[in-house]
């Protein structure tokens, strides 16, 4: 049977091939020829595997042909192995098909030689086997390939005896029969999958059928090996699944060793001999290497491993098929050799990325403690932080990629933050202090009419502050009372012009009644507001200077002067407001105007507050020019005093524009209390906010009136185009920058219902609400507005979006889709955060339950989470947008757990 | 906790006062609303931990000036 196939090898008799052949057999028990004797090939080539077992073969992978390979060289290399080496050459040969053409002949020779010693050739090449099978896996794939050639009844004995299980593992020869088929390769022999062996196949396919025929058939396929890739291919094929790493070694190292070899028509299904006999002609390999016959099988087989494209052992056993012509070999194999090629150029660039990102870190470094120097010199006082603030710095360099810019900054602005802190200290005292002393000067107009003015020249400062919190709610009654109480201190006024007391009273009561005015003054006369801002000016004669200071000034002296004297006329604020007031008061005449103004005071307290050095501002420039100079002492007085008096002046100018009906002076109050008082809050709000943490919107107003005064006045200046003169205007205007922005759209507003048409905006309680509980920390005031202006332009941003989307779609609704989208371009919803979870999770039932029809299912059938889940992200989904729930268990159970929990909350 | 619960009718409204000629599906002021809670979640998240960083007991303007510089929109 070896003789078959070793002649058929040897027929094209090729000399060196031959010879080596030769010297690889005769090493063996043939003895015949060099020190290789076939006989001991196997046996040398099992001892030679782990005396000679080239280390670095060791190494290759498993799967790797190659490393059996030079194994087997190296097997046969220690001459001193008896038969081993012949044969481990020759399989070496047949391998790395160097010499594609040589191999076979080689095997050729090594089956004539073996062919020699048939029964022993036969013998060496089973123990040979065997032996690898023994050693290593590789062998046992080399041996597998060829016993899945070894179709016939007799080869698959003779295989299994030699690889026992891991022949039979691999041992498929029907379906390498199947996967042959398909397999394109011009050459490929259909029939014979051994004859297409590689190679290397072939030679372990003619190792393996030693057995059968004598080593005739594994030379014929070692010979064979230069068409290694046909026969990796096939013998991939061949191995099919059962070790498809290792046939992808094997077809790896064939395709390595083939190097372009053309596919060798492997001889038909001829057993061994026709295999032989067909692999001998396949010599058309191209001599890449020199003579056999000078080059002693290992050379050829290390210029072979040396060409042969190195895999790494830990690599997935891929063979590399790109070059083979092995279609129908396996595509996984394929797939994993390109896989594997691959993982090899991957590594490499990633080194050189890691190594160049570490440098330019380092680099960073550097330059970030060169930084820190450079701070540090440059901030002597923060030695004491410069360490923390260096740190601080250079972390945040590193994360901001910002220059020292921003670390001075905060450097400097944790050192000088006190500092600032005191200056603002005192500012925000100085104006607190103002404003609470227009406050209380409102309160004490209020608490002026409440009680009797007179009774309480000096002692209402008493009763005024003790009913200060309160009197402020009480302006209903004030109406009546201010009444008495201006008819009580028109006398009072009368006679006590000089006196502080009395001005400072009067200034209250101008303002309380100017306020009150403004509430009851639909009608009045401008000479009723004369004659009273003449008092006013008698009264206030002591105040003129700061009356003129005041009118002159910006908003923020006026309320500071005005602060100062309410500091020390408060009692007598209260007086004079409550003197303004019943002065107003007598000229009001619409009782029924007045008590609707006054309602709409009480509402519009705090913003009166405001509207009182508005209006005063207002007024008095408007008397002023209107009149005389006498307003602006009233307007200093009513400045002082807050926003009645303010609002009275403004109805006081109505009057004296003698343009304003009664109505359009009430709409006017209300405008000038709505935009005061909407101004008055923003201002107060946003600029105070640093100073004033009270809840009291009052307080705060107070505090920015300081710098809102004129600014509060704008909107007051503005429903009065008509009847004041835009001198009035002029100084309030240019005093604060938010005029503009904010007493163009307020005035707009009419009405106080129409504000919220304009505006629909969401309630700012309930963002609050949702903001505290998602914080789950005490947020300042201040902070609210913030987060309220970050929800403008939020749903600002989010209009444009989704309209862009549905145009995007062609639609003109927005559909579920794009919100869907919206949120996956948000990065809500990822691939492993449906739609549906994040619903489950923040919206309550009854939403769920419109989003997602089946969610009371999907809860209730938890143990069917599998099957519900499915059924769920079926069926509530409508349109298809939701996410699909992957069928991974666990995300199951996460979406059933959500599910539940949130269903349990309710 | 229970929240409120959406408040369907002004976010059709705000969404009407930006877009007039854009409408909405029938549960998508749901879903805006999600994304609404969701935006304030992460507003709040930042906004805590600027002020964890500022060693302070509560969330002040600054804090949350920050946070919504971090946080962008798409």
């Amino acid at each position: 049977m070896l003789e078959g196939p070793v002649q058929a090898v040897l027929a094209p008799g090729e000399h060196r091939v031959h010879n080596g052949a030769r010297q690889l057999l005769g090493s063996g028990r043939i003895r015949r020829r060099g020190p290789g004797s076939v006989g001991a090939a196997s046996v040398a080539a099992g001892q030679g595997e782990p005396g000679s077992g080239s280390p670095g073969q060791r190494g290759h992978s498993q799967a790797r042909l190659h490393s059996v390979h030079p194994r087997l060289c190296h097997v046969g290399e220690p001459r001193a192995g008896p038969g081993s080496p012949l044969l481990s050459e020759a399989v070496a040969f047949a391998g790395p098909g160097t010499g594609g053409v040589e191999q076979p002949v080689l095997l050729a020779d090594l089956l004539t030689e073996l062919g020699l010693g048939q029964a022993q050739a036969a013998d060496a090449a089973l123990h040979l086997l065997h032996l690898h099978l023994q050693q290593r896996d590789d062998v046992a794939l080399l041996v597998e390939l060829p016993q899945q050639l070894l179709r016939r009844g007799a080869r698959r004995q003779r295989v299994r005896v030699v690889g026992g299980a891991s022949f039979q593992r691999t041992f498929l020869p029907y379906p390498y029969r199947h996967r042959q088929p398909p397999g394109p390769g011009p050459g490929y022999h259909r029939r014979g999958p051994q004859l297409h062996l590689h190679r290397q196949v072939d030679g372990l396919h003619v190792l393996g059928r030693a057995p059968c025929r004598g080593l005739g058939g594994g030379a014929g396929a070692l010979s064979g090996g230069g068409g290694r890739s046909g026969s990796s291919g096939g013998g991939g094929g061949g191995a099919g699944a059962a070790c498809g790493p290792r046939r992808l070694a094997l077809v790896d190292a064939a395709q390595g060793e083939d190097g372009g070899h053309p596919h060798q028509s492997r001889p038909g299904s001829g057993r061994d001999v026709a295999a032989a006999a067909r692999r001998a002609p396949l010599r058309q390999q191209p001599a890449a290497f020199p003579d056999v016959d000078n080059d002693t099988p290992r050379v050829l087989l290390r210029r072979v491993i040396r060409n042969q494209p190195q895999v790494s052992p830990l690599a997935p056993p891929v063979a590399d098929h790109k070059e083979t012509e092995d279609a129908p070999s396996e595509p996984s194999s394929r797939r994993t050799s390109s896989m594997v090629e691959l993982q090899l150029p991957d590594i490499v660039p990633e080194d050189t990325s890691i190594s160049t990102f570490r440098m330019t870190r380092s680099r960073k470094k550097l330059s970030i403690s060169q930084f820190e120097r450079a701070a540090d010199k440059r901030l002597p006082q923060n030695q004491a932080h410069s360490t923390l603030d260096s740190t601080l710095a250079r972390s945040l360099r590193m994360s901001l990629g910002s220059v020292l810019a921003p670390d001075t900054v905060e450097k400097k602005g944790l050192l000088r933050r006190p500092k600032n802190r005191k200056a603002i200290d005192i500012a925000a005292f100085e104006g607190g202090v103002e404003q609470n002393m227009q406050r209380k000067a409102q309160n004490y107009l209020v608490d002026l009419q409440t009680a009797s003015v007179i009774e309480a020249a000096t002692a209402t400062s008493d009763a005024e502050i003790m009913l200060n919190n309160t009197e402020l709610f009480v302006q209903p009654q004030s109406v009546e009372q201010n009444q008495k109480k201006l008819s009580a201190l028109e006398p009072q006024l009368s006679e006590s012009k000089t006196p502080v007391q009395r001005s400072e009273i009067s200034n209250a009561t101008q303002e309380e009644g100017k306020l009150v005015g403004r509430v009851s003054s639909v009608g009045t006369d401008e000479g009723r507001t004369r004659r009273y801002s003449e008092e006013e000016l008698i009264n206030d004669g002591e105040h003129v200077d700061n009356m003129a200071h005041v009118s002159q000034k910006t908003s923020a002296n006026q309320g500071e002067d005005e602060q100062g004297y309410s500091q020390q006329s408060e009692p007598m604020e209260q007086l004079s407001t409550s003197e303004e007031v019943a002065g107003t008061m007598e000229h009001h005449t619409n009782a029924g105007y007045s008590e609707h103004l006054e309602k709409k005071l009480t509402e519009k307290a705090e913003s009166q507050i405001i509207m009182s050095p508005e209006e005063e501002g207002v007024a008095e420039g408007s008397v002023k020019h209107q009149d005389s100079p006498k307003p602006e002492p009233e307007m200093a007085r009513s400045a002082r005093a807050g926003s009645l008096s303010r609002h009275s002046h403004a109805f006081s100018s109505f009057e004296k524009s003698g343009t304003k009906p009664s109505e359009e002076a009430v709409e006017q109050a209300d405008e000038l209390l709505e935009d005061g008082a909407v101004m008055g809050e923003l201002d107060g709000s946003e600029e105070e906010s640093t100073e004033d943490e009270t809840e009291m919107e009052g307080q705060e107003s107070e505090e920015g009136s300081m710098k809102t005064p004129t600014f509060v006045r704008a909107p007051a200046y503005h429903p009065l185009p008509l009847l004041s003169t835009p001198h009035s205007a002029k100084p309030a205007a240019p005093a604060s920058p938010l005029q503009p922005q904010q007493a163009k759209p307020v005035p707009k507003t009419s009405r106080k219902s129409q504000k919220k048409k304009r505006e629909p905006a969401l309630a700012s309680s309930y963002i609050k609400q949702i903001f505290r509980h998602y914080a789950k920390m005490p947020v300042t005031r201040d902070a609210y507005q913030i987060i309220e202006k970050c929800c403008e332009k939020y749903f600002k941003q989010l209009s444009d979006d989704l309209e862009a989307y549905a145009h995007h779609a062609g639609r003109k609704t927005v559909e579920m889709a794009d919100l869907e989208l919206l949120m996956r371009r948000q990065r809500l919803v990822t691939d492993k955060m449906p739609l549906r979870v994040l619903i489950e999770r923040y919206l309550p039932m009854e939403y769920r339950k419109l989003l997602i029809p089946v969610a009371i299912r999907e809860e209730d059938l938890l143990p069917e989470k599998c099957r519900v889940t499915s059924q769920v992200s079926e069926i509530g989904d409508p349109n298809g947008t939701v996410n699909r729930t992957p069928g991974n268990p666990t995300q199951l159970l996460a979406a059933m757990f959500a599910s539940l929990t949130s269903f349990a909350q309710h | 906790g229970m929240r409120r619960s959406a408040p369907r009718g002004t976010l059709r409204g705000l969404l009407k006062s930006h877009k007039p000629q854009l409408r909405l599906a029938a549960g998508g002021d749901l879903l805006v609303h999600l994304n609404f809670l969701m935006f304030l979640h992460r507003l709040a998240e930042e906004a805590r931990t600027n002020a964890f960083e500022n060693k302070s007991k509560t969330i002040k303007p600054e804090h949350t000036i920050a946070a919504a510089k971090v946080i962008k929109h798409l």
